[in-house]
């Protein structure tokens, strides 16, 4: 690691982190992102041939790496038919393409599925996470020990700073959202509990199986096959009976939660979910007759992942902190994604989402192939990050979302870039009215649920 | 290219920048921009006027206005409205394609060149065609046919007009010349719905045809707006049998999603499906170099198509023989995609930005895969021995190299449309096989945006669909 990058990532210790002002961690900034590309440049091979493509040697700002930001679908390039015919040695070839370290040889031959694959990757210190491919392909993320210890640090960090809830071991712990059981979230969790937990009590966790990245990309890998008409009646009828199964089962997980809830309601919480299962729970404990006046009051939560595209009443957060009697400056929201290590947290007083001086925020033109000018102010545009703190893949990423990003002080006082909270993905921005004739059989697969 | 739609529900405003679209009701031309709309590929704006709703329907107690009109009659006054369009005295096409060169991602020259031969769809012949590869009886769309069934019963057949909305595609400016000349060989009372990427065309025709003359009933019968696809106000209530019998819809995904809800007993979709269409070529095509060459220009041809907007134009090319002539033929087709024609320009627009990335790792995993152009819309010709699993656009081939054709068929599916076969010889053998795995047409390689007239669409003779088939018994 060069020197701008550490002095830079060791202020993820500092208190005063987002009060630096972006003027002064310009320089800074690009001296790291240049130490990361020298490091990187020959090591990881989408990044050499996009280094090539762009003539770049060096990185002198930030208009230098745009064209090395990896787009977010990068992590979905691999064919689908890796997964769907247990290509793992294909797939773990396509994984050495965007990791700096070289994908030890695995045994192959006998592996059982993907998650077989996966944790035989995880004893050889390469972790793999996925994203949910619920509405298309997943990205599979790779990551290495170096990611895991940062997320430790980070997201402790990151709440305690978005809350104000210090990291006191004295809160009992309810995560009520299923989690897939992936390594990010895993030591997400565990760091959560040794932060906050109170000893006195186990974590009470949704009880469900747990989501492993196979049953994540089953749907994926049966789509493949029904597009490709190699799928069986049988095949879809046995997979619709085990997603019902699985949609009862989480059904009445949520019902355990919220009776688990109010029979904890006297003691100091931290609950944890995503909306769309903090909703769910919130509204059982509202119908068995609980509401704020029953919970502690001083309860937190920690809210990971956006909507989802999950359908919720326009209050649904009032809702949920109304419920569990959070109090309003406990009230805690970070921006972040699976593709990025560090999270960005919202600020109690503005109400923004602040970037640490490891996160290096570029506002792009919609394409993503261009930085917009911003000599000062707010900008609106795509958002990409240069994450300085990840180790087992490249830090540049472009995402799908559509950001204000301002580098003037915030009202909360704190003088370094932030972001309005008013993040929109720009795939649900698109249109619907796109006619024509030519098209793929994608459009003749119907749902699967 | 993704666009931003800032407003995707219509947006009152005042805006004068604005490019004004017309509405066109049985006749009459609708003016007035009081709402706005961004056009769903390039993001333009454009402004309509309101929509009357009552306008569009025609109450059942009214008899559809061509209901009496001979074929032999309606296909003389198309004739007369077909000799009507020519690019450089039609004020009404002068203007659209202005319009339309904002909103369409195809090349004005590409525009021009349709619109240049557009009139061929309107001869007597063609038309004529139509009528009698569709009908077994062409006098039913006349009047009442008779008939005498085994038992000595009597009965009498029409095909009775029905009520439509189309929902017209994209891709294509000129397809609604087809759509409208459809509508009045069956004497429907039509709407049509115009897509975001061109809500100029339609409107044009109509004009011309109300030049022609006014009151003639074929003019009566056609309306012509623009709304966005999807909204409710409108489609919810439009769509039902009361008002109209059949959508005709274009296309895939939303757009259909958007229609299937209201679809119920009395209302009738025909669908267009999307489509994508390929190529093979049997080890005879890489014999020489003067085979190549031929056979290349050829690929290029089918591939080219608006660009490869179109659901005619390749975009898969199965390929049997020597790596050698192979390859050959690979970088030939690279530089013949590159070639500006009648319906391709030099340059389309580069490919999206997911594809573009699959490329990229398609090249850095040093795989099989050879590369010839780049992904910027001058041509591209990417060689595997398994289809790529993105959607080639933008003048993109991608060659898959199988030991035997035969092989090539397990990826011929519902979705596939034409097959362009060379040596032609070889279809015969394989057209059933490829029936069955769902596809539709089998051409000759570079003859897939040439048709023989009066054939099936998409697996059917739209004209018997669009018919409502009354009839008369004395059983």
């Amino acid at each position: 690691m060069g020197g701008a990058v550490e002095r830079l990532t060791k202020l993820v210790r500092s208190e005063d982190r987002f009060a630096i002002p972006y003027s002064e961690l310009r320089q800074a900034q690009a001296e790291a992102m240049n130490e990361r590309f020298e490091e990187r440049g020959d090591r990881i091979k989408l990044l050499a041939f996009r280094a090539k493509e762009a003539g770049t040697t060096e990185i002198r700002g930030r208009e230098d790496m745009v064209p090395l930001l990896f787009p977010h679908t990068a992590y979905k390039s691999y064919p689908e038919s890796f997964l769907s015919e247990q290509k793992w040695d294909r797939l773990g070839k396509w994984l050495g393409t965007v990791s700096p370290y070289p994908i030890c040889d695995i045994e192959t031959s006998e592996v059982k599925d993907i998650d077989d694959w996966i944790d035989r990757l995880s004893a050889k210190g390469h972790y793999v996470s996925c994203t949910s491919g619920t509405t298309g392909k997943s990205a599979m993320l790779i990551a290495a020990d170096r990611d895991m210890e940062w997320s430790r640090v980070d997201t402790v960090g990151v709440f305690s700073w978005g809350s104000g809830v210090e990291p006191e071991r004295d809160r009992r712990m309810f995560g009520v959202a299923p989690i897939a059981d992936v390594p990010k979230n895993v030591t997400i969790r565990d760091a959560q509990l040794a932060a906050f937990g109170d000893p006195r009590f186990a974590p009470f966790r949704l009880p469900v199986p747990p989501i492993t990245v196979g049953q994540l990309t089953n749907m994926v890998v049966l789509r493949k096959a029904i597009v490709d008409g190699t799928a069986r009646p049988d095949e879809i009828a046995q997979f619709e009976a085990t997603s019902k199964e699985r949609a009862e089962t989480l059904e009445r997980a949520y019902v355990i939660s919220a009776e688990s809830l109010v029979a904890a309601r006297a003691n100091k919480l931290f609950i944890s979910g995503m909306w769309n299962a903090l909703h769910q729970v919130a509204t059982l404990v509202r119908e068995m007759g609980y509401g704020a006046k029953d919970f502690h009051p001083d309860n937190c939560i920690y809210v990971g992942g956006g909507l989802k595209r999950a359908q919720l009443p326009p209050d649904y957060q009032e809702f949920v902190h109304e419920t569990f009697n959070i109090p309003a400056n406990r009230k805690f929201q970070n921006y972040s994604m699976q593709e990025l290590n560090s999270g960005m947290p919202r600020c109690q007083k503005g109400g923004r989402y602040h970037v640490p001086p490891w996160m290096v925020p570029f506002v792009l033109n919609e394409d993503g192939d261009e930085l917009l000018p911003h000599d000062g102010g707010e900008i609106e545009g795509r958002a990409a990050f240069f994450d300085l703190a990840l180790d087992g893949r490249w830090g540049g990423v472009i995402t799908g979302d559509k950001i204000s990003l301002d580098v003037n002080p915030c009202l909360c006082g704190n003088a370094g870039p932030s972001i309005r909270d008013d993040i929109m993905r720009y795939a649900d921005l698109d249109g619907d009215d796109k006619i024509g004739c030519a098209g793929t059989v994608d459009a003749y697969v119907r749902g699967l649920s | 290219m993704t666009t931003l739609d800032l407003q995707p529900k219509a947006q009152h405003t005042d805006s004068d920048d604005a490019i004004r679209v017309d509405h066109f009701i049985r006749g009459r031309v609708i003016t007035g921009g009081a709402v706005h709309y961004y056009s769903r590929d390039l993001g333009v704006e454009f402004a309509t006027p309101e929509i009357l709703l009552d306008e569009l329907v025609t109450p059942r107690s009214e008899l559809p206005p061509l209901l009496d009109v001979p074929t032999e009659e309606i296909i003389d006054f198309l004739v007369a409205c077909g000799e009507r369009l020519v690019l450089e005295d039609n004020v009404y096409l002068q203007e659209a394609l202005e319009h339309i060169v904002a909103t369409n991602p195809l090349p004005r020259r590409v525009v021009e060149n349709l619109f240049r031969v557009a009139r061929n769809r309107l001869t007597k012949e063609a038309l004529w065609c139509s009528v009698e590869t569709s009908f077994a009886n062409p006098l039913a769309l006349d009047g009442w046919v008779e008939r005498v069934d085994f038992a000595g019963q009597h009965g009498a057949l029409r095909a009775f007009p029905s009520r439509m909305i189309h929902m017209m595609a994209g891709n294509s400016p000129t397809g609604c010349i087809s759509s409208i000349a459809d509508g009045a060989l069956v004497k429907a009372i039509n709407v049509f719905k115009m897509p975001s990427s061109d809500p100029f065309t339609c409107v044009a025709m109509l004009r011309t045809m109300a030049e022609v003359d006014p009151d003639h009933p074929v003019v009566r019968s056609m309306s012509a707006v623009y709304w966005r696809g999807g909204d409710e106000r409108i489609e919810r209530t439009l769509y039902r049998p009361q008002y109209f019998d059949k959508i005709v819809a274009w296309g895939g995904g939303d757009a259909i999603n958007n229609v299937i809800k209201y679809l119920g007993p009395g209302l009738q979709l025909v669908s267009f499906d999307p489509k994508t269409s390929i190529s093979m070529i049997g080890p005879e095509g890489f014999e020489s170099g003067a085979v190549i060459e031929e056979v290349a220009e050829a690929a290029a041809t089918d591939v080219t198509v608006f660009n490869q907007e179109a659901c005619l134009a390749s975009r898969f090319i199965f390929v049997e023989g020597e790596r050698e002539g192979i390859e050959k033929f690979c970088a030939r087709l690279q530089e013949r995609l590159g070639v500006d024609r009648q319906t391709a320009s030099e340059v389309a627009h580069p490919l999206p930005v997911d594809t573009r990335e699959e490329i990229t790792m398609l090249q850095v995993m040093d795989d099989d895969c050879m590369v010839w152009g780049k992904p910027d819309g001058r041509g591209l010709v990417l060689l595997t021995s398994d289809p790529v699993e993105f959607h080639p656009s933008s003048k993109t081939a991608n060659v898959v190299h199988v030991a035997s054709l035969d092989d090539a068929v397990r990826f011929v599916n519902v979705a596939t449309q034409t097959i362009g076969m060379y040596p032609p010889e070889r279809k015969s053998a394989m057209r059933d096989r490829l029936a069955s795995a769902g596809a539709q047409r089998v051409v000759r390689l570079g003859g897939a945006a040439t048709h023989v007239a009066g054939g099936a669409h998409d697996a059917m003779f739209p004209l018997q669909h669009f018919v409502h088939w009354m009839s008369d018994e004395d059983a």
